[in-house]
């Protein structure tokens, strides 16, 4: 008899996989051991080849379903073609990217299957066959470890750049399926315009100048942008300065915003609540500035100064230039 | 026209702690308030009720009796009436069992046209329960709206922000749509609408009230049980300190990321 199916759904961004579905397909290899085979389910245009994108890191099966209305297909028009691959298939559990996109999809398929779904996990495990996601909750201020005992499908969405993506080998076995396409009349997408100054979010930056609270003046973001210029990174804001007109939730690192790992940050002006620290801590390189010496900021930071972060930021352009 | 929001009721802050004995949520003292998110909601169908006539805004949450807390603070900021579901059976329901009786109550408002809710919730954050009842309504959903206009007799165009992607959908309505923060900034409840909103009806609908199926309601409803809750410790490092002048200080900094190979 055949493994039980650990799911990973593919996520297109525009005409490339988004990449939570490559860290994905990598941490279900982890989690599949014996147990399960890892299959990356894809909904893609009849001249599509994304599958391409999803190879190299080596999940058993990819499942493509080709239709070329998928590309523009609504929520329920996806959850409705994932429904019928879930009752043809019967896998134990299904994984999204927590993305605006897996966000919107994997309730409206939680609902048809009338079964579990963790929103935003930052950890998966299994205890046998039943998953254990964590999931943040109280702006992740706390941790919960959620399952889904009785009922299968187990469903989870999970927050971007949590894993690492790492290329794997072993053959991937490229396969099709085919679905009944429903399409929805009451609801149509018009028209899907790229968004350029968000195209690459914070999360995607190896590079990022943090600032908070204490470095919220205008002169201190606009020093700040052109640090991150000569980085070559981009800033990502505390929660404190979400409420400027200047950045969005978008921008946010830590507490239900993005989590993130870059190979530089540079804090200024963050005193460090435990959600923010925990939303950048796998950080390869962290530094911090900060007036308060006491702040939590420096114990999880590798460099520290105490003082202003506008004259620190301002002398360190200055040796830049 | 009848719009009808859908509200949560959350701690007034996430500064929640874990009680170190017991190892439960310690929740003493925490006040109530509406969930921030939700106002963007209820200023949308404000918003839509200026601008015409025969708009009525029905708010509905799900919750113990002090969750009226919140509806009250919706009619005062315009609202027209406030439906609260409180009943012992709803209790320890998670998003699904949440979304099934939210979606069995918008049927007995009847009629309801547009069905808004917030984002997500600022204390679970799931964002799950708006396409829950959109589905459990068999309603086309737009969420993470960034704007909405009605654009014909029956129908609504909004604009949804992807992560990279600006996609304009059109929707005939009856639809359910869930809004980004970023839509509006809701109204403030000025003195007259806090008075008005006394004589507004405020309902509450107890499980009988409503056509329910026992086995979708509360905890026995709910497919997923939380076995654990812990407060994330974050992994310290060995700091080594920048000192002297902020330029002294800098000149330090630069060295040291010139040997780490990230300048």
């Amino acid at each position: 008899m055949s493994k039980p199916e650990l799911w990973v759904i593919a996520e297109r961004r525009l005409d490339h996989i988004e990449p939570t579905t490559q860290q994905l397909i990598t941490k279900a290899k982890g989690l599949a051991g014996d147990q399960f085979s890892v299959v990356a389910i894809l909904l893609e245009a009849t001249n599509d080849q994304l599958e391409n994108e999803l190879t190299a890191y080596g999940p058993d099966e990819i499942r493509v379903v080709r239709d070329d209305r998928f590309p523009t297909a609504t929520d329920a028009e996806h959850a409705d073609a994932l429904q019928q691959l879930v009752t043809a298939y019967q896998p134990n559990s299904i994984l999204f990217g927590a993305t605006i996109t897996g966000r919107s999809i994997a309730p409206r398929l939680q609902a048809k299957l009338q079964t579990g779904l963790t929103a935003d996990c930052l950890d998966l495990r299994f205890d046998d066959d039943t998953l254990v996601a964590t999931k943040p909750s109280y702006g992740d201020n706390i941790m919960c470890e959620i399952i889904c005992p009785d009922h299968r499908p187990q469903m989870a969405t999970v927050r971007p750049n949590t894993f690492v993506a790492a290329p794997a080998t072993g053959d991937a076995t490229v396969t099709t399926a085919t679905v009944t396409f429903h399409p929805v009349d009451r609801l149509e997408v018009k028209a899907a315009t790229p968004v350029v100054n968000t195209a690459t979010t914070v999360g995607d930056a190896s590079r990022v100048v943090a600032l908070g609270r204490g470095a919220a003046s205008s002169a201190t973001i606009d020093s700040a942008t052109k640090l991150a210029e000569k980085l070559g990174g981009r800033i990502g804001v505390s929660r404190p300065l979400t409420d400027q007109d200047r950045f969005t939730h978008d921008d946010q690192i830590g507490q239900s915003g993005n989590t993130i790992h870059p190979e530089l940050i540079l804090n200024f002006g963050i005193s460090g609540a435990v959600q923010y620290l925990v939303g950048m801590q796998d950080s390869q390189t962290i530094v911090a500035i900060n007036a308060d010496e006491n702040a939590p900021i420096f114990d999880v930071a590798d460099y520290g100064y105490v003082g202003d972060a506008q004259a620190f930021m301002t002398a360190l352009l200055a040796q830049f230039n | 026209m009848k719009i009808v929001v859908c509200l949560k009721q959350v701690p007034e802050t996430n500064d929640v702690t874990i009680d170190p004995v017991t190892h439960n949520l310690d929740r003493r003292g925490l006040a109530g308030v509406m969930n921030p998110f939700d106002k963007n909601a209820i200023e949308l169908a404000l918003n839509l009720k200026d601008s015409r006539d025969d708009v009525q805004v029905v708010l509905l949450t799900m919750g113990p009796d002090d969750y009226a807390d919140s509806l009250r603070e919706g009619m005062a900021m315009g609202a027209d009436e406030g439906v609260l579901l409180s009943d012992r059976a709803f209790a320890g329901a998670d998003t699904l069992a949440t979304g099934y009786v939210l979606a069995q109550a918008v049927k007995k408002i009847g009629d309801a046209d547009l069905i808004l809710f917030g984002r997500q919730a600022v204390d679970a954050d799931t964002g799950q329960v708006g396409p829950i009842v959109a589905e459990f309504l068999h309603q086309p959903q737009i969420t993470y709206a960034a704007n909405l206009r009605l654009s014909g007799a029956n129908e609504v165009t909004a604009e949804r922000l992807l992560e990279d992607t600006k996609q304009t959908l059109v929707a005939q309505l009856p639809a359910v749509v869930s809004v980004r923060s970023e839509l509006n900034t809701p109204r403030y409840p000025t003195p007259r609408n806090i008075q008005l909103s006394f004589n507004k009806p405020l309902t509450t609908w107890h499980h009988d009230d409503l056509d329910l199926d026992d086995s979708r309601l509360g905890q026995a409803g709910s497919p997923t049980i939380v076995t654990k809750v812990y407060a994330p410790e974050p992994v310290k490092r060995a700091l080594t300190p920048l000192t002297g002048t902020p330029s002294e200080a800098a000149s330090q900094l630069i060295t040291a990321l010139k040997q780490r190979q990230l300048i």
